[in-house]
Parts: structure tokens; sequence; C-alpha cells
């Protein structure tokens, strides 16, 4: 099975369209509800098996020139470790008022941070994602930053470090620790703890 | 007392000298290395050029024991509270050296995350210009450190915390003297009113057993 007659399946099974714009001409436009299924049929029905997924890209349209349609819009980029060198990439536009996308960590283990980065910057939320919270921006900051709209020499001073120890005592309690004392310095006060994010 | 311990006389100038010529020479840097300027203090610290020519003899990874605060590298807004903190917990005498552009004002990252320079955040003494900056210019800072270290007068620092110290206890005093005074204000109240309730109780009585 060629790239191409992927494609043609893409087409017909799952309503995708070949976006012309694309240089290499390997991009399939597909809709939110279609595809989780487009990404199980790549992964495991389709001859060439694309067992890795690249990347997980976010793209804002708002100030892209001569564009039309969905402001945003979620780029997923897939290999072959089978057949070299085959790749494939899918698209799923988002509009403003609807952010949500199905999320396909239960297909690929790597989706799972890449999902949470897309949704830090840009706000597009992944429905059914197991622990969606921010990965490179603090938990105070507010906004989405890479979202053209966000000023990007807008500032924001954060009032504590970035507060990791529930997820480390969830992962010793995986292991079969428990926490029998917590200090005082360890055991933070939530509306203190939110209290100001930004000084203006 | 207090006008003749802040002049300077023999005994005590003599006495800064002393202290400074220790504190000068044995400046120990504390490096807060987030990026390429940190590997420019490692040729630094060794073999080559070798710090330790000039009294940094060691580096040391714990704010209790160092002197100088060496932050070479961006610092970001998600970093800014770690470095405050690190900062507040050094022991007096401290100072901060800025290395590099990404410390003194944020570099060319003019962006959402990375503060423009740590001055928004702590007092900086030395600023190293360079991206990152030769050891040269390093060294050039830690003389332009001695040389600010040596200026210092530890007599007239040590007078005005012993005055700041002095005030603060006036203060404090004469809060715990108020607080008393209430409390006695209160209690003195409370009395009263104790006693008023007794008398009424005994009048009460004393006219139930007449009738």
């Amino acid at each position: 099975m060629t790239v191409e007659e992927i494609f043609a399946v893409l087409e017909e099974r799952y309503g995708a369209t070949r976006e012309k714009q694309d240089k290499w001409g390997v991009t399939a436009v597909v809709s939110a509800s279609y595809l989780h299924n487009a990404v199980q049929f790549l992964k495991e029905e389709s001859g060439i098996k694309f067992d890795m997924l690249v990347d997980i890209v976010g793209i804002d349209y708002l100030t892209y020139p001569n564009h039309e349609g969905p402001r945003f819009a979620v780029a997923y980029a897939f290999k072959s470790m089978k057949n070299p060198g085959a790749r494939i990439r899918l698209k799923v536009l988002v509009s403003e008022e609807n952010l949500n996308v199905p999320t396909i960590t239960d297909f690929y283990a790597n989706a799972n941070w890449y999902e949470r980065e897309v949704f830090d910057q840009f706000g597009i939320v992944f429905k059914g994602h197991p622990d969606l919270r921010r990965l490179l921006n603090h938990v105070e900051f507010v906004g989405h930053p890479l979202r053209k709209d966000y000023p990007a020499q807008k500032r924001q001073w954060l009032s504590t470090n970035d507060y990791l120890l529930p997820q480390l005592e969830q992962r010793l309690e995986e292991l079969g620790y428990k926490v029998v004392q917590r200090s005082k310095e360890v055991e933070t006060n939530d509306n203190e703890f939110l209290e100001g994010s930004i000084k203006e | 007392m207090g006008n003749e311990a802040e002049k300077p006389n023999i005994i005590t100038s003599s006495l800064d000298f002393l202290v400074n010529w220790g504190r000068s020479n044995s400046l120990w840097p504390f490096p807060y290395g987030t990026a390429c300027c940190a590997i420019e203090f490692m040729s630094t610290e060794v073999g080559r050029y070798d710090l330790s020519r000039i009294g940094s003899e060691y580096v040391r990874f714990t704010p209790r024991q160092s002197d100088v605060l060496l932050v070479a590298g961006t610092i970001t807004y998600k970093q800014a509270p770690i470095l405050k903190r690190i900062y507040e917990q050094m022991a007096e005498p401290r100072w901060v050296i800025a290395m590099g552009a990404c410390a003194s004002s944020g570099g060319f990252y003019d962006c959402y995350c990375t503060v423009p320079g740590i001055d928004h955040i702590i007092p900086v003494d030395v600023y190293i210009g360079g991206c990152p900056p030769r050891p040269e210019a390093f060294f050039d800072a830690m003389f332009d450190l001695q040389k600010k270290v040596k200026d210092e007068s530890f007599m007239k620092q040590r007078a005005e915390s012993v005055k700041e110290q002095l005030e603060m206890i006036k203060v404090k005093t004469a809060e715990a003297k108020c607080e008393a005074k209430t409390a006695i204000h209160d209690k003195v109240v409370d009395i009263k009113d104790f006693m008023k309730e007794k008398e009424q109780n005994f009048v009460k009585k004393a006219q139930f057993w007449k009738e």
C-alpha cells in the first residue's frame, strides 16, 4: 500500500481533503470527529504502519495572509519505521468557538506531552486526555502565549515556584508508598497559592 | 557614645582594613548557572585561568556558605521566585554579579517568559557584558568587586545595624507596653463588672431575707 493509496482511503472513508498548499503533498485535512478513526487506520490497518508520532503542532491563522476558515489548526506528523521515508501529516481545523479535539494518547504514548504543550500554548482542549495541565508555562500563568493576539512582551510576575509535589506523591503512591506526614512548608493553602499572580 | 563610634578613628579604620582585606580575598561564589555563561565560568574556575589565585578558592553549592551570588545565564519568570529565595537565604555580607547579557538585561530574549535583567528581582553589584563574557572579563568583574568590598566600612555598617536594632527594640517594647496596658484595663473592667454583679446578688438576697 503506497502513500497515494492511503490518501485515497482517507478521502473515501474519513472525508479527508488533500491540502494543495503543501509543498510535499503529504497533508490531509480531517474533521475532528473522524480524527480518532483516521489515526487508528494509519497506525493499525494501513499496509505502511505509521507507528511513530513525530510531532503535534498548533497553528494560529489570525494574522496569516489570505486565510479563510477556522482560526486554529492542529497538525499531526506521522512517520513509518517499517517503511522508512513514508510520512503523512493530518490536520484538524479548530474554530474559536469550539476548541475541542479528541485525544490520541490511547494510540501514541508520547502524544501525552505534545497535547499538553499545545493546550498550554494555544488553549486547544484535547477531550479524553488523562492529565491535561500546562507543560511549559507556570500554573499561575494567564493566557496562551503563542496565540497571535497575546501581546508578546506582556510579562507576568509569578509568586511561587511551580508546585509539582502532588504529582510526585501520586506517582509514589502508585508505587506503593504512603504519605505519613507533610512538613509545614509543603502544605499550601490553595487560595494563598493562587493569589497575586499578576502585578501590574 | 553613639557619636564617637560613628566617627572613624585609628582603631576602627584599621579594623575596617583588616576585615575588608579578609573579605575581599576570600569571595566564595555561588554559581547560579542556567546557560552558556556557566560554561565560561567553569573555564574561569579551573586550571588555565584559575580563579583561586585571587582567593575565590571554593565554589560553594549552598547559599549559606557563599559570599557572591553569581547569576550566569538567562532567568525566566518561572525561575525568578527560586533565585529570589536563594538570595534571601544567603548570609550577609552578600554581593551579586550579573554575568552576561541575559542576566544583566534579558539579552535578545525579548519575550513573555524572560526576566529583563535580574535587577528587577535582586540588587546587583557588578554587571559583566558579553554573550558569553570571556574569563578575563570575569576576572575584571571580580577585581571591581574586590575594590567595592575594600571601600565598605565594617564598623559603620555595624553601628548602623546596632542603631536599627535599638530602634526595633524600642518600638517592640512600646508595643508590648501598650498591649499589656490594654490587657490590664480589660481585666480591671471585667473584675469591676464581676463585683457589681455580686453586689446586686447580695442586695437581692438581703431583700429576700427581709421579706
